[in-house]
């Protein structure tokens, strides 16, 4: 007698119907997509009340697998969408899936002013190194000479610490993972989904197809990922290391996880006593009132 | 009555446009006439050439502007200077006596109307209100209104703190231009306003 | 809902529609009119001569129960505005030409997932605040691929009003973006404004599904219909996406599929023309020249014809309401019945083409164009017209 097939739990939040998915063979997307599903089976989240919102890209491509309500296509403006969405209804959780050039480079702007709001959205931002989708071009997490397609002689291109940026712009909860750690990934998407507030989740990822054979003279997967590996220091470990140690190394972990009033439009009438405070700014040393809007 | 076209002139910060929508706003609301006001400025915020023009009828307003005026009012020399050519050369023209002192373009089959306003703003205490000294010795020469009806105007488009000094401001000059107290508006302001004008009416 | 709740539904529902007779100002006319409409949901950028509708709607809006949005820039703007309509509002964004320009993503993604959305553009010069028409073909065209855009032309601050309620009525029961192509001309100006009871100011919302997520296709619809409508969080797992999308919503590469979305979503609007794209005719029974005029150029038009009335001149007037979708059959009527069609606007002779394209040569044409950040003058339309040659 042959035991009955096992189905991943997970089956009954994808989208069967598009399977198989357009997702190069060892692309990080994957896993990603299974680590945010893992997460709202954990939480015990209703997929129903949920909305997710991608741009353009690979990564973009990840909530189109899911059985939720998706908003896609518009490269860079996924937390413009995200905004507009949680104006109007605030009940809505809103999970925005973005590659790094979505996020920060055409995004960028959002990406600072939806932080410095504290828009309540969980951001997943897949660094994967480059544009993949459009053929493996330089992007705002680039190492720096690093060959692209359109940085044939080494990228000139100084790259962004997405997490430091994150947290400088008022970001309240930020954390950094990759798809080599699949335990701690799975944490900080899980507790991305918990936060209320602006909330970003970098994945440190692999591009088989463009990066890692432009940039790191392999398509192996595996390899990648040992890459990854290599350049990732925790920030427990990064304690106890000199600086030249550190040099050229992604911090991985929590860099912050807070709580301040979420964004509810840029002006509203105040009722309650914690609508008062949300409009007052933050790091006001005298929480009480001195300090005006 | 015909459609008449009216232009307010001054310097930004004199409150010129805020005299044509009050007087639109009196006119299409208490008297139940069709008004169409435009305006433009420079892109200072203070002291640029201002001006707005109001538009009154009887009937819809279809083009909004014209290429003449019928009235002029003028709360400034280079703003005199700018739009007097505009003027109908047998229109009515107002201007602040204190403030506008040559007069020698104007056309002589002009009316003129000398209003020491910024002077009697200033004994009224807040020369700000001068725009209101004209508007109200304006409508009680033209009689387009009365002062209830530029009372509650203003109280639409004034803010509260100042809405006491604006309706004084109306009346003085409404008054002034029916005689009422002529004696008192005059006498706070004759020394320089006579020595600037030359004199009112024709 | 407590006694307190109610009572301030009822103050927000009473301060919405601010019935009576007005002197105002042409863009808070605009925001008078979304109110009435229905909006509760507001973003902007600040670019002057817009302002006065993001100021009067930062005011109006929260004291209504909406939601105002200062965006970080135009793109936050208009897409917040997508994304709040998929949500289920009402919603409005307005800009000036230059701010207009950062649109048009935004109205791709709108037309191409078709959400509701309403755009007012405060036509000006370039960098400048002087009048000009010159944006009547970006409205339409701006955006990358196929669509028809619904574009109306109000002339006066009434029909800002009267306008800006019809724009959310054609978005909600088209589901498409809605454009308001004011012109510092009108916005600027105050004038006497009438705003009817609230019980007689139609109001259209958009159709609801009734299905249940297991049969409902989200973008299912009639022939040159309009799907219904499930909004997001509902559980209806609806992908809208700006790509290539069969009924269900799946990114298909199909290009049966893709035929098929590209003609439904344009003929919504086109094969509806003659009931979106009114028109008013003045004096045109027994006209042999006709002025063709949108927005405030109908104005000096209506001027100019009264004028050449007392000449004996048979002239009328076509006021465009509605100038996209091209209002065809009324355009072409004219090239049947006119001696002459004069088209009448304030840049350097854009939409004149279609006039006369539409005109297609049955009778004479010609054109008063100019673009000096002013309304024409009358008395420029019958200068114009005298260069001509004989007007009947």
């Amino acid at each position: 007698m042959t035991a009955a097939p096992q189905i991943n739990p997970l089956r009954k939040y994808v989208r069967e119907d598009r399977m198989p998915h357009f997702f190069c063979p060892g692309c990080g997307c994957g896993q990603v997509l299974s680590s945010f599903l893992r997460g709202v089976d954990a939480l015990g989240l209703d997929i129903d009340k949920m909305t997710a919102v991608a741009g353009v890209g690979c990564t973009a491509r990840i909530p189109v697998y899911i059985k939720m309500d998706t908003l896609h296509g518009v490269h860079g403006r996924t937390l413009a969408w995200a905004t507009g969405i949680k104006l109007h209804s605030p009940d809505t959780k809103v999970v925005v899936f973005a590659g790094d050039g979505d996020a920060v480079s055409i995004g960028g702007n959002h990406f600072i002013h939806a932080a410095r709001r504290n828009l309540d959205v969980l951001m997943i931002v897949v660094n994967n190194f480059n544009f993949a989708m459009t053929g493996g071009q330089v992007a705002p997490m680039t190492p720096p000479g690093s060959v692209t397609m359109t940085t044939p002689y080494g990228s000139g291109e100084p790259p962004f610490d997405l997490c430091a940026l994150a947290v400088a712009a008022g970001a309240t909860y930020v954390a950094r993972t990759a798809t080599s750690r699949i335990p701690q990934m799975d944490l900080a998407i899980e507790k991305g989904l918990k936060h209320s507030g602006f909330g970003v989740v970098e994945v440190l990822s692999q591009c088989p197809t463009h990066f890692g054979r432009y940039a790191l003279g392999s398509a192996s997967p595996a390899k990648l990922l040992d890459w990854i590996e290599g350049i990732c220091v925790s920030r427990e470990r990064a304690n106890s290391m000199t600086s030249e140690q550190i040099e050229g190394k992604l911090l991985t972990g929590e860099f912050v996880h807070k709580s301040r009033p979420i964004f509810k439009g840029s002006t509203f009438i105040q009722e309650s006593p914690s609508d008062k405070e949300s409009a007052f700014i933050e790091g006001c040393p005298d929480k009480k009132g001195e300090c005006r809007p | 009555m015909k459609p008449i076209s009216i232009r307010f002139s001054g310097f930004g910060g004199q409150g010129i446009i805020l005299s044509a929508v009050v007087l639109g706003d009196a006119l299409v609301i208490h008297r139940g006439l069709y008004a169409a006001q435009t305006q433009s400025y420079g892109s200072e915020a203070r002291g640029g050439q201002c001006q707005s023009e109001l538009m009154v009828s009887e009937e819809p307003i279809l083009t909004p502007i014209r290429a003449s005026n019928d009235i002029l009012v003028s709360m400034f020399q280079t703003s005199l200077d700018s739009y007097i050519g505009f003027l109908r050369r047998d229109g009515t023209l107002f201007v602040d006596s204190g403030l506008v002192a040559d007069l020698s373009r104007v056309p002589p089959e002009t009316t003129r109307h000398a209003v020491p306003a910024t002077e009697i703003a200033l004994a009224l205490g807040n020369k700000m209100a001068a725009n209101m000294v004209m508007l109200g010795y304006f409508a009680g020469v033209t009689k387009m209104l009365n002062l209830e009806q530029l009372d509650r105007a203003l109280g639409e488009n004034v803010r509260k703190e100042f809405l006491d000094l604006n309706k004084k401001a109306i009346r003085t000059g409404f008054d002034l231009s029916t005689g009422k107290n002529k004696e008192i508006a005059e006498e706070k302001a004759e020394e320089k306003a006579e020595r600037k004008t030359e004199g009112r009416g024709r | 809902m407590g006694q307190e709740g109610a009572a301030k539904e009822k103050a927000a529902k009473e301060n919405r529609v601010l019935t009576g007779v007005h002197f105002m100002q042409g863009n808070y006319a605009v925001v008078e009119g979304a109110l009435a409409a229905g909006c509760n949901f507001f973003a902007g950028y600040p670019i002057t001569p817009a302002n006065e509708i993001s100021e009067g709607m930062s005011k109006r809006l929260p004291a209504v129960g909406g939601v105002f949005l200062q965006g970080e820039d135009e793109l936050c703007s208009i897409n917040a505005v997508a994304g709040a309509s998929l949500a289920g509002a009402k919603a409005m964004t307005a800009t000036a030409s230059a701010g207009y320009d950062y649109f048009q993503e935004g109205l791709e993604y709108g037309v191409a997932v078709e959400a509701p959305m309403v755009i007012v553009d405060v036509q000006r010069c370039r960098g400048e605040n002087f009048a000009t028409q010159a944006d009547i073909m970006q409205v339409h065209w701006g955006p990358a691929g196929d669509h028809e855009m619904v574009v109306l032309a109000p002339s006066s601050v009434q029909e800002l009003f009267d306008f800006t309620v019809r724009a959310f009525n054609l978005a909600e029961e088209y589901r498409t973006p809605v454009i308001v192509l004011s012109e510092t001309t009108i916005a600027l100006m105050r004038e006497r404004l009438v705003i009817p009871e609230e019980d007689k100011i139609p109001v259209v919302n958009r159709r609801w599904t009734s299905k249940t997520p297991e049969t409902y296709l989200p973008f299912e619809a009639e022939e040159w219909g309009v799907p219904d409508f499930a909004g997001l969080g509902r559980g209806y797992h609806t992908i809208y996406s700006i790509n290539p999308h069969d009924e269900k919503g799946s990114i298909e590469w199909d290009p049966d599929v893709f035929q098929r979305l590209y003609t439904r979503i344009p003929a919504k609007i086109s094969k509806h023309r003659e009931k979106i794209s009114t028109v008013q005719h003045y004096r045109m029974d027994d006209a042999k020249t006709a002025l063709v005029a949108y927005g405030s150029e109908v104005r000096p038009c209506l001027d100019a014809m009264t004028m050449l009335r007392e000449g004996g001149k048979k002239v009328g007037v076509l006021k465009l309401d509605v100038p996209w979708p091209f209002p065809e059959e009324a355009v072409s009527d004219l090239g049947k019945r006119m001696d002459l069609v004069v088209t009448v606007e304030m840049n350097t002779g854009k939409y004149a083409g279609e006039i006369e394209r539409a005109c297609s040569g049955r009778c004479r044409t010609g054109r008063v164009t100019k673009n000096r950040g002013l309304i024409h003058s009358p008395e420029e339309i019958l200068e114009a017209l005298e260069c001509m040659g004989e007007v009947s």
